[in-house]
């Protein structure tokens, strides 16, 4: 019986701080309290606008926790 | 990663996973029209208890049955029911029990009758895809090595692979660490050692590599209804190579034995 492929990392809330180019964005994860994660806006979360001191929601590379996807507002 | 299994416990996976196997051959003999897949599962349960060993599937989370049965599209994971097998019709067997407290897990597709070209095709590449993953289980060789080794095959002969479902890692539950995908790039993820496990199990479709799930919460179908092929072994990691816990020891690789 084959078992469902690994689950997706939990989103994480977060807060925008600062605007980078190429459609990434660093942000300030609640939990941790620096700045941690450049991030690229993931496709699902469809036209964002996002400003740095909004408040996201973030999952973050199952690889790589400096990096993540924002997959929508709060 | 789960723990190395001692030569002892591996002993006992191979009772299991006979079992599972004799079953599921008794299975494809029964396999024929108009036969309903209840019936196939009450069988599938009679064959395991009658040989001492107990149900795998049968409640683990909460799944109704012993038998997994799939039939063309569906992928994995059918209910069996009602439904009568109908001529040409291409069946997906998984089935596992416990013999022992640990656990033997294995599935082969079965025609129906006569079955047209196409599908014969995908059940033939759909083993040999299962076999490339299992002639990857050396040890030093990595988790990537197999999935890429299922996957350049079956994509070589232009089936997709479905990435919802993966093999595990099996011992005393029916799914351990670790995930086996099967594709991904080779060299990659954790190395094999010996004594480690794993059911290899990979699904094939003839369309693309979507599925879903339906409503009864088990049963994956490939979202563009082509056929799906599965085959399942588990498989142990030696010293002496990949060791299908279905098959006999190879009498030559244990010297002690010759004494």
């Amino acid at each position: 019986m084959p078992e469902a492929a690994g689950g997706e990392a939990p989103a994480l809330s977060a807060r925008v701080v600062e605007i980078l180019p190429s459609a990434l964005f660093r942000v300030e994860l609640a939990g941790q309290g620096r700045p941690q994660a450049t991030v690229h806006l993931a496709p699902e979360a469809g036209l964002l606008r996002v400003r740095p001191g909004d408040a996201v929601l973030v999952r973050l590379s199952p690889v790589d926790p400096g990096r993540g996807r924002i997959v929508g507002l709060q | 990663m789960s723990v190395a299994k001692s030569w002892d416990e591996l002993q006992k996976m191979h009772r299991a996973c006979t079992i599972t196997v004799e079953t599921l051959e008794v299975l494809a003999q029964a396999a024929q029209a108009g036969v309903t897949t209840k019936e196939l599962d009450r069988i599938a349960h009679d064959c395991i208890v009658k040989a001492g060993a107990r149900p795998a599937f049968l409640g683990y989370r909460d799944y109704p049955a012993t038998l997994c049965i799939s039939i063309n599209e569906e992928v994995v994971h059918g209910i069996p029911g009602p439904r009568k097998l109908r001529e040409g019709d291409i069946v997906g067997l998984d089935l596992g029990c416990i013999w022992k407290g640990f656990y033997g897990d294995a599935a082969r597709t079965v025609g129906v009758g006569q079955v047209d070209a196409r599908a014969a095709e995908l059940m033939r590449v759909t083993r040999e895809a299962l076999l490339a993953g299992i002639e990857q289980c050396w040890p030093k060789k990595r988790l990537g090595d197999i999935g890429w080794a299922v996957q350049s095959h079956a994509e070589g002969h232009g089936y997709s692979v479905v990435r919802e479902f993966v093999g595990h890692g099996i011992g005393t539950r029916l799914h351990e660490e670790p995930q086996v995908p099967n594709y991904g790039p080779p060299g990659r993820r954790e190395r094999l050692v010996p004594g480690l496990t794993l059911a290899i199990e990979p699904m094939l479709n003839v369309g693309r590599p979507e599925v879903k799930v339906l409503d009864d919460g088990w049963t994956a179908v490939t979202r563009d209804g082509s056929l799906s092929a599965h085959f399942e072994l588990t498989v142990a990691v030696t010293e002496h190579g990949p060791w299908i816990l279905s098959e006999p020891w190879p009498y030559a690789a244990r010297p002690e034995l010759h004494a």
